[in-house]
């Protein structure tokens, strides 16, 4: 009796190892399986998620270029105000209009209020060098020209940044909102689209000039 | 037509200066066993190792200042503060759109219209322009022409073909000293000792040298076609205004003469094909001109 039960033991023993060493099959393909998806999900988090923080970073950066040329043109206003005095000492208004914009713009808070001012700035500038028509004496003075080429030129590298800006918001908007990186932006709790740069109300206005 | 992102690009090129650099790697140490085995057998070892080390010290040296290399041999000089602010001004607001650091800007001195970016990623890129472009184009234009510059920067186009200007020149220099050689040691060993040596090595090494520079150029062409296009594309998306790219090709193939003294082996870096030869057709560097400005305008 012992014997048999040992030997049902043994064949017991066996049977079930036979049935372990078929379950260990099994199971390694489940377990290569489940490791795989696993491995997928996170490298699909890890992708989502460091887009996500990249574009959120890229737009602030882009912001960051606007200012740095918003910063240039309110340092050159000075210059500009210190040039053109001497030639147009009657047009008070417009150089008012000037340095008054470029206060404002320094001045203000947040973005909403600084788009604005520098709006206006940018009006304010466009008057001026469109009355310094009228001087030629100014025209031909070369810091005059100097100032405008740099006033110029910022003014095309504002618009560049601001495209460049408006690009990187939609890409963020775009990856935030759209399937599946909308779960993951929840995830990062970064939900709120960031704002266009749009054309301020003042900039739309054509250039008032009194001859 | 496929359509190509940028990121594909990019990760493209930088594959393709991995695999042009090897590419050279092997072909100038089996170029230089051939000549080993040929004119001082029992140093072939010697031989191979020093050559080897020097290959290895000029690829490092055209990664790290190929781009240097490059401005020298075009005799392009530091943009002036003052003098092109207005070109520094341009450079500087289409890395703007573009989102790329500021690259250094070089002027060329010359009468034909031209421009070429060399560097070897974005942050150490600069963009060399002729003074007949200044002088030539208005702001929209020269911003178009930029604008192209700019996109080969950003899709590491530059570093892919520095590499290869650096390399042609390189390989032009070994198989011209190496037909040179050939034909002095045929001479001088006729007399004594006629026919010693290996003549299928000698052959084979003959035709390496013929063919190489050759069959580098035309790789050259090839590739850079396609990279025209797709700058030309890039820089619209950039300046939002494939007028003023387009009126600028006009005006360069209206005026320009084609004489522009540069070296074959920068000729492909350039925004059009800086010298104009009878050899064109066969491997011209750049798309024609017309297709280009055909392709601008239907945007």
């Amino acid at each position: 009796m012992r014997l048999s039960i040992s030997e049902r033991l043994i064949g017991q023993t066996t049977s079930i190892t036979i049935e372990v060493k078929q379950l260990t099959f099994v199971e390694l393909l489940f377990t290569v399986f489940v490791t795989f998806i696993a491995l997928f999900f996170v490298a699909l988090l890890l992708y989502y998620v460091n887009r996500i923080i990249v574009y959120y970073n890229t737009v602030d950066n882009a912001w960051a270029q606007i200012d740095v040329q918003l910063k240039k043109r309110a340092d050159l206003v000075p210059n500009l105000v210190e040039t053109v005095k001497g030639y147009m000492a009657h047009e008070k208004d417009a150089i008012r209009m000037v340095t008054e914009a470029r206060e404002r713009m320094l001045r203000a808070g947040d973005a909403k209020e600084r788009i604005k001012a520098e709006g206006e700035l940018t009006t304010a500038l466009k008057t001026i060098f469109a009355i310094s028509e009228n001087y030629p004496a100014l025209r031909a003075s070369e810091n005059f020209k100097l100032l405008q080429e740099q006033l110029d030129g910022i003014e095309s590298k504002i618009a560049y940044a601001r495209q460049f800006y408006n690009d990187s918001v939609l890409r963020f908007n775009n990856a935030i909102s759209t399937v599946p990186g909308r779960w993951f932006a929840r995830l990062l709790g970064k939900t709120t689209p960031k704002e266009f740069f749009g054309i301020t109300e003042e900039e739309k206005k054509p250039v008032k000039v009194e001859f | 037509m496929e359509r190509v992102s940028f990121y594909d690009q990019i990760s493209k090129n930088k594959r393709k200066s991995v695999l042009l650099v090897t590419l050279i790697f092997l072909f100038l140490v089996s170029l230089i066993y051939i000549i080993a085995v040929i004119f001082a057998p029992e140093l072939t070892l010697i031989f191979l190792l020093l050559a080897t080390t020097l290959i290895i010290v000029n690829i490092y040296f055209s990664y790290s200042y190929g781009d240097q290399i490059v401005l020298k041999a075009t005799n392009a000089r530091p943009a002036d503060e003052r003098e092109h602010i207005y070109l520094i001004n341009t450079v500087e607001g289409l890395s703007l759109a573009a989102g790329t650091p500021k690259p250094k800007v070089y002027v060329i001195d010359s009468d034909e219209m031209n421009a070429f970016a060399t560097g070897n990623s974005p942050d150490k890129a600069s963009i060399a322009v002729t003074t007949g472009l200044l002088k030539n184009l208005n702001r929209s234009e020269l911003e178009g022409v930029i604008g192209h510059e700019m996109s080969h920067i950003k899709n590491y186009d530059i570093r892919y073909m520095t590499l290869v200007a650096s390399f042609v020149g390189l390989v032009a220099i070994i198989s011209f000293l190496l037909l040179r050689s050939y034909r002095v040691t045929r001479f001088s060993k006729s007399g004594r000792e006629g026919g010693r040596g290996f003549p299928l090595l000698l052959i084979v090494g003959f035709v390496l040298a013929v063919f190489a520079p050759i069959a580098v150029r035309l790789v050259q062409a090839a590739i850079s076609r396609r990279r025209e296009f797709l700058a030309d594309a890039s820089s619209v998306e950039l300046t939002r205004y494939p007028e003023g790219l387009a009126s600028a090709l006009e005006k360069i193939k209206n005026m320009n003469k084609g004489n522009m003294g540069v070296s074959e082996a920068v000729s492909h870096l350039f925004f059009t094909d800086p010298v104009k030869s009878p050899l064109d057709e066969l491997y011209a560097t750049h798309p024609p001109i017309e297709e280009r400005i055909r392709i601008l305008r239907s945007m």
